[in-house]
């Protein structure tokens, strides 16, 4: 293992932080035991992590009277995909991931673009009340979303768009958090690109088109990839935007299969959970390297 | 030199690809305008008939051969079924008002007893009049349903839904913890102190994995029928004048037609109430002699799988599970009914549902129309297929429903309303969303401490009942 | 503050941003007007957004405050009636004091955790071992808060539950936890806890990463070892992450709702009601529009003081490099 540090956006294989604190090297010995006791408590904490999510998967394969089997069994070993089929015979799963898919990708998409032009106008641009601008920009996230959704209902309303999709992207696109993250990320480019480009003579454009703009990829993908996973699992404004069942996404539609008076069957609903999850897995799996880089660089200071 | 031409090529291969994406996500927008406009919505924005209910596009495809049969009779009628997904009734009626609220609302929405008088405060019209102009037609539904179920959708004299669907609160109890107890099936008398006496037996058989009685903190089913079998109930219930223009003409030689009334009150809270008390601290008994469970708030949902496991002996229900426990693999002999103990009285708890017509609806002969052909023995056979719920029609409580399915004395769910003719609906007044969270959220503390605690949570729960009343509804 | 661009890259980006740019020459007062006109057109898309989506609505629900409306008829004005009708509700009050002690519970040990856990996994690990950790913490963030609830609450049952079976291994009676008000008070922490202290542990991550290892160097040399070290050492560098993850932690933990109205509805009695609970019910279950936006209105003020405070013991407390 390699005791370098390299800070920030990693672009080799492997998500290369620091790779360890460096050790203190009069305290060897000591130290191979302090491991394997960090070791453990960190297998608990994944075990207490994970164990839920395998209970879960373990439970959805087996039929509903054997569902509370106790002591729990983690790993089904006669796996029955009933509940798999019937999860497709109660609810269009393909047309509640395409929903889900439609408003989180275009939520991801649309705040990537705004925040990353809005957070570098408020990192390298100088205009009047660009500090002030900036407070209120932060200020709204302190909003909680059932303070403002009555209003935005009725706005929607107005739009004529009551119980679309359209009704859930387009109030999203807007974020505060996102801008803050890509200010940050512009402020951690080094300076001496733009001066570079100033020397030159480029105007402001044309120092953001060649300089910024190409570099801004990495900063953009976090802001994706959270506004992705945060809209993914959204149940709030879902819950009170969407009436008709084709506009439902993933979570609300979970949520239904529990069934009116819980007559829903528990196998079903947990199925529902599994497959709910998958997608998410995927954009995690392809994510998660420059989330984790990305996020160093975004709060770091 | 190389590094050069292979950084050019990286360059355009991006830009490339970033253009593909920016292309692609262009275009796959325009491609989805109608998903994301909700216009590929069939029926949208027409001026057909739109009937919601509560349930999922399965339900909705259900529904799809009745909608064929009415459209044979009234082809010049179009139909679409609303299917909206929700948890539980009061989330349900969230969704219609939401959908008021945005200027949608439908024409004909499904309403159960919790949201009756709600509707019928604030949303709903009248079917007086149709009912009225069509009393021949009227006359066989009428005389084929029970006038408790009639008599829970009269609100101030006039009527606003016909009741399709009902379920009272009997007693689902597993035959093979009660033989393994040594106990017999129950009375049909049977008290409650009988019940608790075969919960020790059952507790005694099998002291762990098992639960002999297993309820949860909702309006239906959970403290409610222990209060009406002990003559009493959470809010005082009264009766309103009128009405009689129904029963005199549909119910005049009905045994119960001196019960009928005008409909049902409820305008004051009750829980301080004697009777209150002694039900709660009889639960309260069972909690702690580790006979019943502690009753989890709008639970439920580990309810089915927990039963069809065998690990519950007991648990109020109604004809609506005897589907869900056979989908869950519990066999016909596996499980039977009683009636709900007897206490002072054997007063039962109910719930019925049925089709409500919206003043805002555009047409209202129309949305009769359905009304009138849903509550049709033909119609009702196409959308109660299984033993889901319970037919609001006699005579479509037979053998063939509960065929392979069970419970052998399946004859129990319609004696309840002919032998307990006093038997009520849930108590739901058009501010019914703040009664049952006022309800619901004091009984959990009421059973599972001491008297102290107990007395304490029903203080609580009238003064909440109190603030709830008093809300516009 | 942490350079954000590899060296290598860094060198390279530069060599090509010099090269894409001709020279030309442009007086700086037009660079100053045209950075004006540019700025504009980039923050237009959020601005505008922000003011149709948040800003109107904001004001629009601090005037609703003081009318009466249930959506179906026509508001009439009430003056400060909903204001005085929230301050005697008790179940407003009690759900204000329970999202504030939630806050304050809950967001104490998602960082608690979270650095603890950050630390521990940067430290001398094998690469897969770091990897596996890595993802291992991070995987409960993309579930949906709502199928977190659902399984958990078959997890928590009292009588049938994977927990209560695994306490009684240990010899501890089972615990009822979604039927008490202490119990379902920790469930709702601990799921929620558990669903997101892998935010918090990603960007300590971060921090940790970005503090240079001279720095533990000289502190090894002074004599400072194991947790020592991390006390006099990672804490105060860390302090500015610290800082993000809290307000964010904080401002998360004040809008909970997801896990609450699935798993216990609030219940039983008030005990886990969240003031945004409050709000949905008043508006969406009973339609007091007028009166949830009464409610909405002191949430965000106290929000907004909580940051404001928050924000003014930072000055005293964070380490900037």
């Amino acid at each position: 293992m390699t005791t370098t540090t390299e800070h920030g956006l990693a672009s080799g294989p492997a998500p290369r932080l620091t790779e360890g604190l460096p050790e203190v090297r009069a305290n060897r010995r000591r130290f191979s035991w302090n491991t394997a006791v960090r070791i453990i408590l960190l297998l608990i904490a994944a075990t207490l992590t994970l164990g839920p999510v395998l209970w879960t998967l373990s439970t959805s394969l087996r039929s509903p009277s054997e569902s509370f089997k106790l002591p729990p069994s983690f790993i089904p070993w006669n796996p029955d995909f009933t509940s798999y089929g019937q999860v497709f015979q109660q609810l269009d799963i393909f047309l509640l991931v395409l929903n889900s898919a439609l408003v989180t990708g275009l939520i991801a998409v649309g705040q990537m673009v705004s925040a990353a032009l809005a957070g570098y106008a408020f990192a390298h641009l100088k205009f009047r009340g660009r500090g002030a601008l900036f407070s209120i920009v932060l200020a709204t996230m302190m909003v909680p979303v059932q303070v403002t959704i009555v209003p935005v209902f009725m706005l929607i309303r107005g739009m004529g768009l009551s119980d679309t999709l359209l009704a859930l992207i387009l109030p999203a696109i807007p974020t505060a958090f996102g801008t803050f993250l890509m200010r940050q990320y512009f402020l951690g480019l080094p300076t001496e690109l733009a001066e570079a480009a100033s020397i030159d003579g480029a105007s402001p454009w044309r120092t953001f088109r060649s300089v910024y703009a190409p570099l801004a990829m990495p900063g953009m993908a976090i802001v994706g990839i959270l506004a992705f996973n945060f809209h993914w699992n959204e149940f709030f404004r879902p819950l009170i935007l969407t009436i008709s069942e084709q506009n439902f996404t993933l979570p609300l539609g979970l949520v239904s299969l529990q069934g009116n008076l819980g007559t829903g069957s528990i196998s079903v609903v947990l199925a529902g959970v599994v497959l709910s999850m998958i997608p998410a897995l995927v954009v995690f799996m392809f994510g998660q390297r420059a989330l984790q880089a990305g996020l160093t660089a975004g709060t770091g200071k | 030199m190389t590094g050069a031409i292979n950084g050019h090529l990286r360059q355009i291969t991006r830009r490339t690809a970033l253009g593909a994406l920016g292309a692609g996500i262009i275009g796959a927008s325009v491609a989805s305008w109608p998903r994301l406009t909700g216009t590929d919505i069939p029926g949208r924005g027409d001026n057909s008939l739109s009937i919601a209910i509560l349930g999922t596009a399965a339900d909705a495809a259900a529904r799809q051969r009745a909608i064929d049969a009415f459209s044979r009779i009234h082809p010049e009628i179009k139909v679409k079924v609303q299917a909206i997904q929700a948890v539980d009734w009061k989330d349900f009626f969230t969704k219609i008002l939401t959908m008021v609220a945005a200027g949608t609302p439908p024409d004909v929405v499904y309403v159960a007893t919790e949201g009756a008088q709600l509707f019928a405060e604030k949303l709903a019209h009248p079917l007086d009049d149709y009912i009225r102009r069509d009393a021949a037609d009227m006359a066989d539904f009428f005389s084929d349903v029970h006038p408790s179920l009639v008599e829970a959708f009269m609100y101030k004299g006039s009527l606003y839904q016909l009741p399709m669907d009902w379920n009272a609160a009997n007693m689902y109890y597993n035959t093979a913890a009660f033989a393994e107890a040594g106990l017999d099936r129950p009375a049909d008398d049977w008290t409650h102190l009988d019940f608790r006496s075969n919960l020790a037996a059952m507790k005694k058989a099998r002291p762990s994995d098992f639960t002999p009685y297993y309820w949860t903190n909702r309006l239906f089913g959970g403290v409610v029928p222990w209060l009406y079998a002990n003559d009493t109930s959470f809010l005082k219930e009264t009766r309103s004048t009128g009405g009689d223009w129904l029963w005199d003409g549909f119910y005049a030689n009905d045994p119960s037609r001196s019960l009928r009334s005008g409909g049902y009150q409820w305008l004051e809270p009750n829980a301080t109430d004697g009777r209150v008390f002694e039900s709660f601290d009889y639960l309260r008994g069972l909690v702690k002699d580790g006979l019943g469970v502690r009753p989890e708030e709008g639970g439920g949902n580990s309810l089915v799988g927990l039963f069809a496991s065998n690990r519950i002996g007991t648990t109020p229900a109604g004809g609506y599970w005897v589907q869900g426990l056979h989908e869950a693999g519990m066999g016909e002999n596996g499980f039977d009914v009683q009636f709900f103990p007897r206490w002072k009285t054997q007063r039962h708890q109910f719930g019925t549902a049925g089709y409500a017509m919206m003043k805002t609806a555009k047409d209202k002969d129309a949305a009769w129309e359905w009304i009138k052909f849903s509550s049709s023995r033909e119609a009702m056979e196409l959308i109660f297929p299984n033993p889901a719920t319970t037919p609001a029609r006699r005579s479509m409580v037979n053998a063939d429903l509960y065929a392979g399915k069970g419970p052998a004395h399946w004859k129990v769910f319609y004696d309840t309303l002919d032998r307990f003719p006093t038997t009520g609906p849930i108590p739901a007044p058009p501010q019914q969303a703040a009664v049952e969270t006022a309800l619901m959220k004091n009984v959990s503390l009421a059973v599972s401490g001491d008297e102290q605690q107990l007395k304490q949570a029903l203080a609580s729960m009238q003064r909440d009942l109190e603030i709830a009343l008093r809300r516009q509804p | 503050m942490s350079t954000t661009v590899p060296p290598r890259e860094k060198t390279r980006q530069a060599a090509r941003a010099g090269k894409a740019a001709p020279a030309r020459t442009v007086r700086r007062g037009t660079s100053r007007h045209s950075q004006r006109w540019l700025a504009w057109a980039f923050l237009a898309p959020t601005i505008l957004g922000m003011g149709l989506f948040t800003l109107i609505p904001i004001v629009a629900s601090v005037v609703l405050a003081f009318f009466r409306w249930d959506i179906i008829s026509a508001p009439t004005f009430v003056g400060l009636d909903n204001f005085a009708e929230v301050a005697q509700d008790p179940t407003v009050r009690v759900s204000f004091l329970n999202t504030i002690v939630f806050v304050v519970v809950a967001v104490a040990l998602q960082l608690g955790l979270a650095l603890a856990l950050a630390i521990m996994v940067q430290e001398k690990l094998p690469a897969w071992l770091r990897v596996f950790f890595r993802s291992a913490f991070f995987f409960p963030l993309i579930l949906s808060a709502a199928s977190v609830s659902i399984f958990m609450r078959y997890l928590f049952n009292e009588q049938f539950g994977v927990v209560n079976w695994l306490l009684s291994l240990v010899g501890i009676p089972a615990v009822p936890w979604l039927t008490t008000p202490g119990g379902s008070a920790a469930v709702v922490i601990l799921v929620y806890v558990w669903q997101n202290f892998g935010f918090s542990f990603l960007l300590f991550i971060g921090g940790l990463a970005s503090i240079p290892v001279e720095t533990y160097e000289a502190a090894s040399i002074d004599g400072a070892t194991g947790w020592r070290k991390h006390v006099h050492v990672t804490l105060p560098l860390l302090s500015p992450t610290t800082l993000v993850a809290s307000v964010m932690a904080i401002i998360s933990a004040l809008q909970v709702f997801d896990q609450p109205y699935v798993l216990t509805r609030g219940g039983p009695g008030d005990s886990t009601r969240t003031a945004v609970m409050v709000i949905f019910e008043s508006a969406f279950q009973r339609l007091e529009f007028g009166q949830a936006s009464a409610i909405g209105v002191l949430l965000t003020l106290i929000i907004m003081g909580i940051t404001a405070v928050q924000f003014r013991l930072s000055k005293r407390f964070v380490f900037y490099q």
